[in-house]
């Protein structure tokens, strides 16, 4: 809806624009009946054209969204009309032990998954800022893992390479671990979750690079003069010339993580008919508001879990979006 | 400022003509989806099951010989493994377009009948579209809820031990009908000791076992409304299989996820396992050794509390086409070619003209055969436990919140805590 909002004045001042050169033509008196007219005309053609995406948005997020918001004050099983029950789906949820121990799983992903993703990320880009031979190469090579991470197929092989007596396992057998296949334990599963995200490092590791890109070289010339050593030069030049940047990335990745969920259904999924991974080992948020959304049938409680997990990203957001004027520098220039 | 007004109008048609056209796909697209009668009379029934490739290889066999006989029926099918087809078919069902027929199970009679979901087929019966007659151990009455029949069974099974039988027979244990948990327990550790392998994957999480325990002991798992065992019940029941795991006598449940899908009595880490006893099929298929059929524990002696479990064809109360419905079912419990086609497959076939049709060749197949008939031998079969809407649901937390117990995630008191509740949540919605 913003959209088509903004897109109208910008129409009409577009044939405002073509209207108010009559020097070319006859002298005729601006008709502003007939501009408005033909105003109409065009934004009409706008609308038009956008006529596909404005369906799918109507039809495909917003109404279903609002919709949502409406389920997640009622109980409903899909079957039976919607009932008004005001709050207490929320209720239930602060009292489910399940649901507490999703909210456990999820903030232990992104705490320890976002900032891992983001220090390889950090690091691989440092490393492929220096001119070197094959250097596109690389690049290459680091990205496109971020391209096909997401996909399904991967979240099959990974759970594959994880899986009891693949490779990971008999890998760590040559060293003398013993542990088993980390996507059937409890405890290990959320660690090749983990692992997954961390491998998909290539897309913020484009965007530092770029930020890096930008920093000035005469600052690390001046400082190399000072006599600063490559530790003090990435503390005291390269991190707060990026911080923009990362403040971009963290954000970004902090989002992406609270929001896992093919992933984890398809690496915890088939073991032992739980989606959740054995005992629950990766029941992250989203998977649980599956579960109580397709496998029991209790949709209006899933939306209000999903309504629950947007306020609280948009809290989190918020929270970082106030933290930035204590460690994000934005170059004040021109 | 003309020539700019024509492109404008022409570039409105071209976008109107897009939208036309894909309207048009649409209606198209309507078309072919609610096309289940064309003029010829011919009609389309929908028919949706679980199982795998090899079900699905046979359940074409068996429509093809349908289709000969029926030609004007055409019978379009769709499968998933156990759990994505509940998840589509509950989709498909509160969308009002469930398939017309399609596999069931007694433990989702009441859920979809509270649901509005099953056609009762008495009115085919009696119009003579689907015969009830000559099923095997009164199995014609398993389908029937509240007076309604919403359900055909095509075949039957039981629970049993399935066991690794070199295992067993090198720790010298030959279980016998009769035999008590006493007996099973001293089995347990005479193969922990003599093999060094678990005696039992572990019975604490399978509902289907705790249920015939219960009803051994004058109880059930499910009333018709509710649990029909209290929180003392479950607490002595999993206190003594959190103590078998730590000794040993029943599987490292870690080890069990592990091997997931493989099941732990093919990947050698337990001498036997309680569930269906058409699943040695899977076992020989899957693991090395050789497996066999044992009989359940009694607590006195005699009675095992065992009853026949069934795969059922239900028909969806939507369906345009009842008649034809009704007509499929028929075909496919009492026709003798389709039992040669299915075997065992959804279990020993329930009628008794399929149950004759087809007599097994291999070791494996006569076994099933054999222990269901040493059940009905022994007169241990009784009435089935009743269903609430909603089982479905707490089988599915038993197993989970067991398997915590398990592997130690869980101490007994509160996850007999945890399975009350979810269990009173379900039942309750």
């Amino acid at each position: 809806m913003g959209t088509t909002v903004t897109h109208a004045p910008a129409t009409e001042g577009l044939s405002k624009d073509k209207g108010s050169e009559p020097r070319h033509g006859p002298v005729t008196p601006p008709r502003p009946a007939a501009l408005k007219r033909r105003g109409r005309r065009e934004s009409l053609a706008g609308f038009l054209f956008m006529s596909p995406w404005i369906a799918g948005f109507l039809l495909l997020t917003a109404g279903p969204m609002i919709a949502s918001l409406y389920f997640a004050f009622t109980d409903y099983n899909l079957f039976d009309p919607p009932k008004w029950i005001g709050l207490d789906n929320f209720s239930e949820m602060f009292a489910d032990e399940r649901w507490r121990h999703s909210v456990r799983v999820t903030l232990w992903y992104v705490v320890v998954g976002t900032p891992l993703k983001l220090i390889a990320a950090l690091g691989v880009a440092l490393l492929l800022a220096q001119k070197r031979r094959g250097q596109a190469f690389y690049r290459a090579a680091f990205y496109a893992p971020s391209l096909i991470g997401a996909s399904v197929s991967i979240a099959i092989v990974w759970k594959a390479i994880f899986s009891d007596d693949a490779i990971v396992d008999r890998t760590q057998k040559i060293f003398g671990v013993d542990v088993g296949g980390w996507s059937g334990d409890p405890d290990m599963i959320i660690y090749s979750l983990v692992a997954l995200t961390v491998w998909q490092f290539g897309a913020p590791m484009v965007i530092f690079l770029a930020g890096l890109k930008q920093v000035p070289r005469e600052l690390y010339e001046a400082a190399e003069v000072d006599g600063a050593g490559t530790w003090r030069r990435f503390w005291n030049i390269t991190l707060p010339m990026i911080s923009p940047v990362l403040f971009f990335n963290v954000l970004l990745e902090t989002i992406h993580s609270f929001q896992i969920f093919s992933s984890a259904y398809i690496v915890g999924g088939g073991a032992g008919g739980n989606a959740c991974g054995p005992a629950d080992g990766s029941m992250v948020y989203t998977c649980y508001l599956y579960v109580q959304g397709f496998e029991n049938s209790r949709m209006g409680l899933a939306s209000a879990m999903a309504w629950l997990l947007l306020v609280a990203v948009a809290l989190v957001t918020a929270v970082l979006f106030w933290s930035q004027k204590r460690w994000v520098h934005y170059e004040e220039s021109a | 400022m003309q020539q700019d007004r024509n492109v404008e109008r022409r570039t409105i048609l071209k976008a109107a003509g897009a939208s036309l056209a894909v309207a048009g796909l649409g209606a198209t697209a309507t078309a072919c989806g609610g096309g289940s009668g064309t003029g010829d009379g011919t009609v389309t029934i929908r028919y949706a099951w679980w199982g795998a490739e090899d079900r699905a290889e046979r359940i074409k066999k068996t429509i093809a010989l349908f289709e000969k006989k029926y030609p004007k029926i055409k019978v379009k099918t769709d499968f998933q493994p156990y759990l994505d087809f509940w998840k589509k078919f509950n989709t498909q069902a509160s969308g009002g377009n469930p398939p017309d027929v399609f596999q069931n199970a007694i433990g989702f009679l009441r859920k979809y009948d509270a649901k509005n979901v099953l056609l009762d087929l008495g009115a085919q019966v009696e119009a003579g579209n689907l015969s009830m007659d000559g099923f095997r151990a009164g199995l014609e009455k398993f389908g029937e809820i509240d007076g309604k029949l919403l359900g055909v069974p095509v075949g039957s099974n039981s629970m049993a031990l399935v066991i690794d039988k070199p295992v067993y027979t090198k720790a010298g244990v030959t279980p016998e009908q009769g035999w008590t948990w006493d007996d099973y327990d001293a089995a347990m550790k005479k193969i922990r000791d003599k093999t060094g392998r678990a005696g039992d994957t572990g019975p604490y999480n399978v509902m289907y076992l705790y249920d015939l325990y219960l009803r051994q002991n004058g109880k059930a798992f499910f009333t018709e409304g509710g649990l029909g065992f209290t929180e003392a019940d479950l607490k002595t029941w999993w206190a003594k299989a959190e103590k078998a795991v730590e000794e040993g006598l029943y599987a490292n449940q870690k080890k069990v996820a592990q091997i997931k899908p493989k099941s732990a009595v093919a990947a050698e880490l337990a001498g036997g396992e309680f569930t269906w006893d058409n699943f040695t099929v899977r076992y020989t298929s899957e693991g090395k050794s050789e497996y066999g059929l044992a009989p359940i524990p009694t607590t006195d002696g005699k009675k095992t509390g065992q009853y026949l479990g069934s795969l059922m064809l239900s028909a969806s109360k939507r369906t345009q086409h009842p008649k034809e419905v009704a007509q499929f079912i028929d075909f496919m419990v009492h026709e003798p070619e389709v039992a040669k086609i299915m075997g065992y497959d959804r279990g020993v076939p329930a009628t008794q003209a399929q149950y004759d049709a087809f007599k097994p060749t291999d070791p494996v197949n006569k076994a099933i055969a054999e222990y269901e008939e040493s059940l009905v031998e022994a007169g241990v079969l009784e009435p089935i436990t009743p269903h609430p809407n909603g089982a479905d649901i707490c089988e599915a937390a038993f197993l989970r919140i067991g398997e915590e117990v398990g592997l130690g995630k869980r101490s007994v008191d509160d996850a007999v805590k945890q399975f009350f509740t979810e269990s009173k949540t379900a039942l309750g919605a």
